[in-house]
């Protein structure tokens, strides 16, 4: 309430109110229906930062051996872990997926609704219900039935958005993310319930689009360790090999290079003794 | 006169942990820096004051972008 004499928000108020009359008005939504069209829109105008994500998210699973290692080196120091992790992350250019200004840019249309929710008049005799179980968005979640099956739905729809979004390795933080929603909840049930519509959109989203990258990223597999060990025994041999030449003439494998000069030398006795 | 001067910081200070504990927990993502945003808002604010912390605070938010890398990032 407070917040409400910062004129920014009431200017929010003012274009999200176009916004949401534009959808219900020109695109023919209900006004339920108009606020999950506002969080697609915000969502899909945010999926360019996604698909950088994708990408931080290949890297990070490139480098996950090595990270579990320095996780293991720190195991009684989080603070010494966490700044450690954070070099590492510089150090080999890799992009952790979570980052501040995505989730500030949510946050003016969050604000926005709550106050457009609690202030406008919905002109009279209008359609605030969706899906039949909930009554009016504009009322508080837990006034209606529908509120509590939305608030479960929202409970469930968070952890699962946190198990794909948290950037964290750390089990104990990654356990206390997904127990986050059981407090959250309570707040979040004196909002309107078209601001919690909002929240299981914008979450059913996040987690529908992780599954995606996450398909995407199975599919490009860290192919470096399996080069690394095709070709590290060849060399190993080489060495070996040219050590003890005078002792084995002919070791069984016939690796490319180290082989060449050996030929060559055996072509000369070869002319020799001819 | 000290306290005095440092009521603009603490002021600012107090705003980073009304965000922190209202809208800033039902967002549960994490930085990519350490500190994190929040930490570094409060630390520039105490170090530097109102003004010049802020406007640090506010840079750290815009470099806070999926195109940085992060990392370890202390206020100077």
């Amino acid at each position: 309430m407070i917040l409400y004499t910062v004129p920014i928000i009431s200017q929010l108020e003012t274009v999200m109110k176009h916004v949401l009359n534009w959808f219900h008005y020109n695109a023919g939504f209900t006004w339920a229906w108009s606020i999950v069209a506002v969080t697609v829109v915000v969502r899909m105008l945010l999926v360019p930062l996604t698909i950088k994500q994708i990408h931080s998210m290949q890297s990070l699973q490139q480098h996950a051996p090595q990270m579990k290692e320095i996780q293991k080196k720190y195991k009684h120091d989080k603070q010494k872990q966490n700044e450690e992790l954070m070099k590492f992350y510089r150090e080999n250019k890799i992009n952790p997926a979570a980052s501040c200004l995505p989730m500030l840019l949510q946050l003016p249309v969050f604000v926005a609704l709550y106050y457009t929710l609690k202030n406008y008049n919905f002109p009279p005799g209008s359609d605030l219900s969706w899906l039949h179980f909930i009554h009016d968005i504009s009322a508080g979640t837990t006034a209606q039935w529908g509120g509590y099956v939305l608030l479960v739905v929202y409970v469930v729809s968070q952890m699962a958005s946190t198990l794909f979004m948290a950037a964290t390795t750390d089990k104990t933080q990654r356990i206390l993310f997904m127990l986050m929603p059981l407090v959250f909840v309570f707040i979040i049930a004196r909002f309107p319930a078209g601001l919690v519509l909002y929240w299981v959109t914008t979450n059913l989203w996040t987690v529908g689009q992780g599954l995606i990258t996450r398909r995407l990223v199975q599919k490009a597999p860290a192919p470096t360790v399996e080069k690394r060990s095709s070709r590290t025994p060849p060399k190993d041999d080489g060495s070996s090999g040219n050590g003890a030449q005078p002792e084995t003439p002919a070791p069984q494998p016939a690796p490319s290079t180290s082989q060449r000069p050996r030929q060559v030398r055996r072509k000369k006795k070869r002319t020799s003794r001819r | 006169m000290s306290v005095v001067l440092r009521l603009p910081s603490k002021l600012g200070i107090g705003l980073v942990w009304a965000y922190r504990l209202t809208l800033g927990a039902l967002f549960p993502t994490t930085c990519k820096y350490h500190p994190s945003c929040s930490e570094y808002a409060v630390q520039a604010l105490r170090k530097h004051g109102l003004v010049r912390g802020s406007l640090l605070a506010g840079w750290r938010l815009i470099r806070c972008n999926p195109w940085s890398h992060g990392g370890f990032d202390p206020v100077r």
